[in-house]
This record gives structure tokens, sequence and C-alpha cells, in this order.
């Protein structure tokens, strides 16, 4: 098992290198002067051009580069332009209230996802299906802003139940809207795949077996075709957490939710380069982790795959 | 699913209960609409770092809510017959360490501005002064024309009369911090800053709030305990938060005041206020057909202002004529305003050569509100056959191709830094200042330099507002831009709040009035 995540940690390296230095050039090479977002409506000239010199600005590209590369093995992200604050302090403030966000968003889809979807695949055709694979639908296409928006204004607004926006650490309170806005979207997606899986899953011999053997159709269900049906969901979910960690900006916007997104939102607004880098950086590593944990987890809901056969195909 | 959801109500009401509208009247609760960039106030050059830099730290003087200039640090000042020397008193303050706030401190707080190791990019406020080219070269190690003539005496000598220069220190940049910190509140000392304002700083969480706290050794405290600004960038959720009670007071979104305005409940409990500041689209004087004033003014006379302030924008701004905004002397309310004619605009652009129009590109600032107006912009241009073609960039994109002067046009809008008419004459309009100075529209006059340069030295405040006066109808008539409005800012109240005054300049309220009638934020809905 080492020896395998051992092996799938080698090419990170080369990801990593060119994510790096794809961030750094198409950031230096982008229009939008950082020193000119700094400088506000009206400055002189002199203040630019030491303001430049002093955050390296006027060094030609592939010494900034080589700079930059130089911190970041000796693991200096680097300073923000706006604050002068390390960047590695800025994301590592900001990290653990998006991975908050994600989980609890995640949580949510993984509970109701799988739910509708084993639902669905229990009686196909019914009700219960056609509702449940229409309300899906919704929820997959629903855009994120315009359901953020509207469960401040059903739920926080007209009934008053939780408040609308703002931070709570793991306060349910704070959580729950924001979590179902950001997770809604993966529900409707593993619902479906569950349900398509669980459907295939159910023809196979082994659940007339199971059946034969005169299991509760509970049983059957959960314990024989769930688990056979897992592997497309985890990918699903995989994928999703991945893009969570990285992609919730708006979730955090509306829900004035202080997460790593805004922060690198923020910083691409404010042309804050070292803490877009730091953040992207960041986002790649947490996105190939998750990714990894996918990869492994495959082996233990499918004994048929094995970390040793897989160690054959890379 | 249903029977899933009745059945979680009562738990979601359980937990409603015990956090709408967190009662507390000992706390004004705002917000802003993005995270402050910096508590130093030499580097304050966004509004939410300028709205908190203005109330922890103290300025020599402050904008009062007539926009005249009043005593603050400086109990009191004299001026030298020749408008040159300007000698501050200083009344008896401390900062929040305990310190005595002396004239030593005053110095180094404004010399800072110029120090070539701190680099604030605000150096062009000390600029006035006697000795600032030298001292911000590194030449010499103190600015000379400010002295501090004893402990609470400070002087301030500039190379030539400017009167302007009394309310640039009211500016955020102009504050006091202790002598002998390069940086105010530099993130990597780690320090909290040091304060001299009626608050002081408890806490900042980034990303979420930043609490002030009632500076008890302040001359005029606040009658607050506290003053929370909540960071809430989306519009929506600032309205839903005052709606439940959370917030306050809210600005308005223009787009929603109709809502509000129409509603019994709020009407009476909105304030209104004309901004200090003008939109317009400015045109690139250098580029032709742009570089013909008469061209300028057919498009100034093919768009119809009036129409679009009060049937598209419902009253959330007044129409321009001319660059200096209502409330500041110098705007003339009975300048005539370029008036909506087509066939006059066809004449003088036939007259200009152009009897079959022009194209030209309008630059303008994505995700900023403004393509309905500047839908409504282009079709009145293209009546009078003028092909505008709309470009959404983003901000810093936008703001550098202007400072180079990239675009043919560009809409855009210039909020004052200080309440004086010369701050939207001088910047916007001398040939001195193209592109990242203020004139992005690269407009020159020589007399219209030579004018601005006589008014900024004139003493007499009659004169000069005179002045003033004359030069934005001489800029007017030459149209640099097309002149378009300026904004209203509408603030709602909660019925709890009193003493809470909306100040045309974003760094005007010191919410050291403010009270809350004890009310809590649940009883709101």
């Amino acid at each position: 098992m080492s020896e395998y995540l051992v092996r799938r940690l080698i090419p990170a390296v080369p990801i990593l290198l060119g994510v790096t230095a794809f961030t750094f050039v198409l950031l230096h090479a982008l229009p939008g002067d950082p020193v000119l977002a700094m400088a506000g409506e009206r400055f002189d000239p002199e203040a630019v051009a030491s303001l430049r010199s002093q955050l390296g600005l006027d060094k030609p590209l592939h010494e900034r580069y080589l700079n930059y590369m130089g911190g970041l093995l000796k693991g200096d992200l680097g300073e923000s332009f706006v604050s002068g604050r390390p960047v590695s302090e800025m994301v590592l403030e900001r990290f653990p209230k998006t991975l908050l966000l994600a989980g609890a968003a995640m949580l949510f889809a993984c509970v109701l996802g799988l739910f509708a979807g084993v639902l669905s695949a229990a009686r196909p055709g019914s009700i219960a299906d056609k509702v449940g694979m229409m309300s899906t639908f919704v929820a997959v296409s629903m855009p994120v802003f315009w359901l953020g928006l509207l469960l401040i204004f059903v739920v926080s607004v007209k009934f008053k139940l939780l408040p609308p926006s703002g931070y709570g650490g793991v306060d349910p309170r704070y959580l729950i809207l924001p979590a179902v806005t950001l997770g809604a979207g993966s529900a409707g997606l593993i619902a479906r795949i569950t349900r398509s899986a669980m459907l295939e899953a159910v023809s196979e011999d082994y659940i007339t077996t199971a059946r034969a053997k005169g299991l509760s159709e509970v049983r059957v269900m959960v314990k024989h075709a769930l688990r056979n049906a897992l592997i497309p969901v985890v990918t699903v979910m995989g994928t999703d957490f991945g893009s969570y960690l990285s992609g919730a900006v708006l979730t955090e916007s509306i829900f004035g939710w202080p997460g790593l997104g805004r922060l690198t939102l923020d910083a691409i607004l404010k042309r804050d380069l070292p803490v877009i880098e730091g953040s992207v950086l960041f986002m790649a590593i947490a996105f190939m982790l998750v990714n990894l944990l996918v990869d492994v987890s495959y082996a233990f809901i499918d004994p048929r795959v094995r970390v040793e056969e897989r160690k054959g195909e890379s | 699913m249903s029977t899933l959801f009745k059945a979680s109500l009562p738990c979601l009401v359980a937990l409603g209960c015990s956090c709408a509208g967190s009662a507390d009247p000992g706390a004004f609760r705002s917000y802003l609409e993005s995270e402050p960039t910096s508590l130093d106030p030499a580097f304050a050059v966004d509004v939410s770092s300028g709205v908190l830099c203005s109330l922890i730290y103290e300025r020599l003087v402050r904008p009062g809510d007539d926009l005249s200039i009043e005593p603050s640090l400086a109990g009191g000042w004299e001026v030298s017959p020749d408008g040159t020397v300007y000698t501050f008193h200083l009344r008896e303050a401390y900062f929040s360490d305990g310190k005595r706030i002396t004239a030593g401190d005053v110095k180094h707080s404004l010399e800072r501005l110029l120090r070539p190791d701190v680099g604030s990019p605000r150096g062009w406020v000390m600029a006035p002064v006697v000795g600032a080219e030298g001292f911000r070269s590194g030449r010499r190690d103190s600015l000379r024309g400010i002295r501090a003539v004893d402990e609470r005496t400070v002087e301030i000598s500039l190379k030539e009369p400017f009167p302007a220069f009394l309310s640039m220190l009211a500016m955020p940049s102009a504050s006091v911090v202790p002598e002998g910190r390069a940086r105010a509140a530099a993130p990597d000392d780690r320090r909290d800053p040091i304060c001299s304002g009626p608050w002081v700083l408890l806490e900042w969480t980034r990303g979420e709030r930043v609490t002030l706290a009632r500076n008890p050794r302040h001359w005029g405290p606040p009658a607050l305990d506290r003053l929370v600004f909540r960071i809430i960038p989306e519009r929506m959720t600032q309205i839903a938060e005052f709606e439940v009670g959370n917030l306050d007071h809210l600005q308005i979104p223009k787009s929603d005041l109709a809502r509000w305005t129409s509603d019994p409940a709020w009407r009476d409990r909105i304030e209104r206020q004309v901004d200090l500041a003008v939109v317009y689209i400015g045109l690139n004087n250098r580029k032709p057909p742009l570089d013909d004033a008469r061209v300028r003014r057919a498009l100034n006379h093919a768009v119809d202002a009036e129409a679009i302030v009060t049937r598209l924008m419902n009253g959330t701004a007044v129409r321009a004529r001319g660059a200096v905004p209502p409330g500041l002397p110098g705007h003339d309310p009975d300048r005539p305003a370029y008036r909506y004619d087509v066939s006059l605009a066809r004449e003088l652009l036939a007259r200009a050569g152009y009897p079959d129009g022009f194209r030209m590109e309008i630059w303008y600032r994505e995700g900023g509100g403004a393509d309905q107006v500047l839908e409504a912009i282009q079709a009145y241009l293209k009546d009078a056959g003028v092909a505008a073609v709309l470009r959404a960039r983003e901000w810093g994109t936008l703001k550098e191709a202007i400072n180079r002067g990239v675009p043919d046009a560009y809409y855009l809008d210039w909020y004052a830094d200080y309440p004086d008419a010369e701050n939207f004459l001088y910047p916007l309009f001398h040939s001195d200042n193209w592109g990242g100075g203020g004139n992005r529209a690269r407009y020159s006059d020589s007399a219209v330099d030579s004018l601005l340069e006589e008014a900024s030295r004139v003493v007499s405040s009659d004169e000069r507002y005179e002045l003033y006066l004359r030069i934005d109808e001489r800029v007017y008539k030459d149209a640099p831009w097309i002149f378009l409005w300026h904004p209203v800012t509408s603030e709602v109240r909660q019925p709890w709040v009193r003493g809470d005054v909306l100040h045309p300049l974003f760094y005007g309220q010191r919410f050291t009035e403010v009270t809350k009638t004890g009310r809590s934020g649940r009883d709101a809905g």
C-alpha cells in the first residue's frame, strides 16, 4: 500500500511544477497592474515606481519566477502585495473554513443523494421515482447563486428560521444554508448516478441469488446492490468535493463565508499575485489528495479492485 | 420528503429563535462590502480601509456635516496672511496606549506619506509642503515644511498658497499615528494599531468582521460601546441581514430603492444624500474624431441624460451640469445643461466633417451594474449616427487601459478624496495629470490649465469658488466627457437607531452620536 502511495505521489511533482509555472506566467502576463490596483484612483508616478521596485515587479519575468520557486522550495509562499502578510498564513487561516463548508455540503449531498437514488432504484417507474428524478434534475440545473438567495429569502427573511449569512464554525445554524446551497447540485447528480448504477446492479445474478436466499429487500438493496453501485458514485463525490475546495466562491460570497474561494477572488480583483499563486497551488494539492483518496477508497469498496492490480496500470 | 421537512421544522425553529437578531443595544452593527486592505492610513486607498482608519485615527481637522472643515485633533489653527503657513494648536489628546499625542507624532505621521522606505501611494497629499521633493527622494532626513514648534503646536509651510490643503488634511491618509513606527499597523510586526480616534480596534477576523470599541481616552468618546462591521460582499445578503434585524442600517441598492420607498414601514426611515461624486463617459480627447470639441458637444446633445436619470434610475442620481457636485462651493445649480437635441447633434457632427457619424468603443467595468444605462446611452448615440460599441472589461484591466489612453471612451466615476471643488477640477482636467493623475480623458486646454493654477493659489474663499465655478463652466462647454450624473445614496435605518447620519463623504461619519433605544433585532419582523 505504501509503495502504491509513493508511486501515485511521484507524478504529483511534475504536475505541481506545471501548475506553479502556468499560474505564474498566466498571472504575470495578464493585463491589470498589481501596483495600479494598490495605488488607488489618484497617484503620482514616483510612488508607483518605488512600489513596483519594492515588490520586485521591475525585474524580468524569469528572474521573478526563479525567486518565487526558490522561496517555494523552502516552503515560503511569499507575502501578500496588499497586506504584506505571509501567504501561507492567509491560506491556512481560510482553508479549514472552506474544508468545513465543503465537508458539510458533501455530507448533505451524500445523505440526500444516496437516499433518493436508492429509493428511486428500488421502485423504478413509480411515482416516487418520477418525483425523485424530476427534483434531482432541478437540483442539478439550479444555479448556486439563485438557490442561495432563494434559501436566504425563504428560510431567513420570510420564516426567520436561520441567520441569512455569517460564519459560526460548526454551529449548524450558520452551516445549513450554505451547505445545502453548495451541495444541492451534487446531491442531484449523486442521486441520478446511484439510481442508474443500482438499476444495473439489481439485474445481476448475485442479487437474484441474494433474494432467493430470502434476504430482506432492504438488505439486498443496501448491502449487496448499493455496495457494488458505489464506485461511480464515489468518483462523482471525489470530483465534486475537490471542486468545492477550490470553487465555492459564489456560495462563500453569498453567505459571507470567509473561505479560500473568497480570499482568492479578492486577491484576483486586487491583483495580489502571491496570494493567487499560493491559493491556486494549495487548491491543486488539495484536489490531487482528494483524487488519491478516491482511488484508494475503490479498493475498500470493491474487493475486486485491488491496489496490486492498479499498480500494473500506472 | 415533505414529512421529513415538517419533522425538521420545529428543530429549525428552535435553532432559529436562539439566534435571530442578536439583540445588542451597546453595539452599532454595520457592514463593509470588501475586506479592508490595510489599517495603516498611509496605505488606505480603498473605501473599507478609509472608513476604518477615519474611525480609529484622529486627523488634525475633519469634514463637518456641511462639508466645511472643522477642528478635530487641532482645536484651532491660524493661516498666515499670504496663505502659506498653517499653525495648528493640538488639543490635549491621548493615544490608546495612554501616551499623549504630540506635535512630533503629527510631523511623523504626515512625513510618513512621503518617506521613500514607506512607499505610500498617497504622497501627493503632502506634495504641496516645502521640501517635499528633497525628502521624498531621500536626500533629506526631515521634511522641512513641517515643524513641531512645541509639544502642542505644529507649523506646516507650503511652497505656495493652496487653500484646498486644509481639506486634504481631513483625509484618512493624514491620520495621526505614534512616532517611532514606520508602518502604523504593519502586518509584519503583528502589533495592534495604536489608535488615536474615537474608536479603537478590538478585533479583526479576516473575511468576517472588524469590531471597534469605544476609546474612553478620546476627548469626545462615542455613546455606544462597540461598532461592528461585518464583511458582506453580496448586496442581496446585506438586504436580508438588514431585514431580519441583524444590521442597524443599510445602503439601499439602486435597483431595490422603489420597493423601500413604497413600503410604509420603511418610507420614513430613509435618508438620501447626493454623493460627492460624478459619473461620466470620458472621451479620449487625443483620438480623432473626439479631439474635436464639436464632436464631443454633439455627443452631449445626443444623450438624454435627464431622461435616463428620471426614468431609468428612479431618482438614484441627479443630472450633472459640470464636474463639481452639488453641496460643494463652486457648484453652479443654475448652469443650463446640454439640451437633448438629436438634429443639433447631427448638425454638429456634420460641421466637424462626420455627417454619417462614426464608430467608437465605450469601455466599462464588468459587473459594475452599468449595463442598462449604457445600453440606453448606446441607443441615444445611434439616433445621432454614432455607433457605440460597449466593451465590458475587468476592473484592473480597464484601469490600466484607460490610464494609458487605449479606449476611445470609457464609463467611469470620480469620488471626492477631500471636500473641495479643486478635487473635481485640478486632477481631472489639468494637463499635468493625464492618466493616473486623474485626467484620463487626456484633456488639455492652456486657458483651463492656467485658471486652475491661479485658482489653487487664491486665498480668498469667495474669489476661489467663483474661479472654480468659471473653470467648471468652461470645461463643461468644452465637453471632454459626456457629463452624466451625480449618484444619490439612500440609507435606511432600523427604528431603534438614533443619531446615525449619512455623510456625503464615505469617511465623514464618526458614529460617535449614534445611540440605540435598546430594542432587540428580533422585534423588527
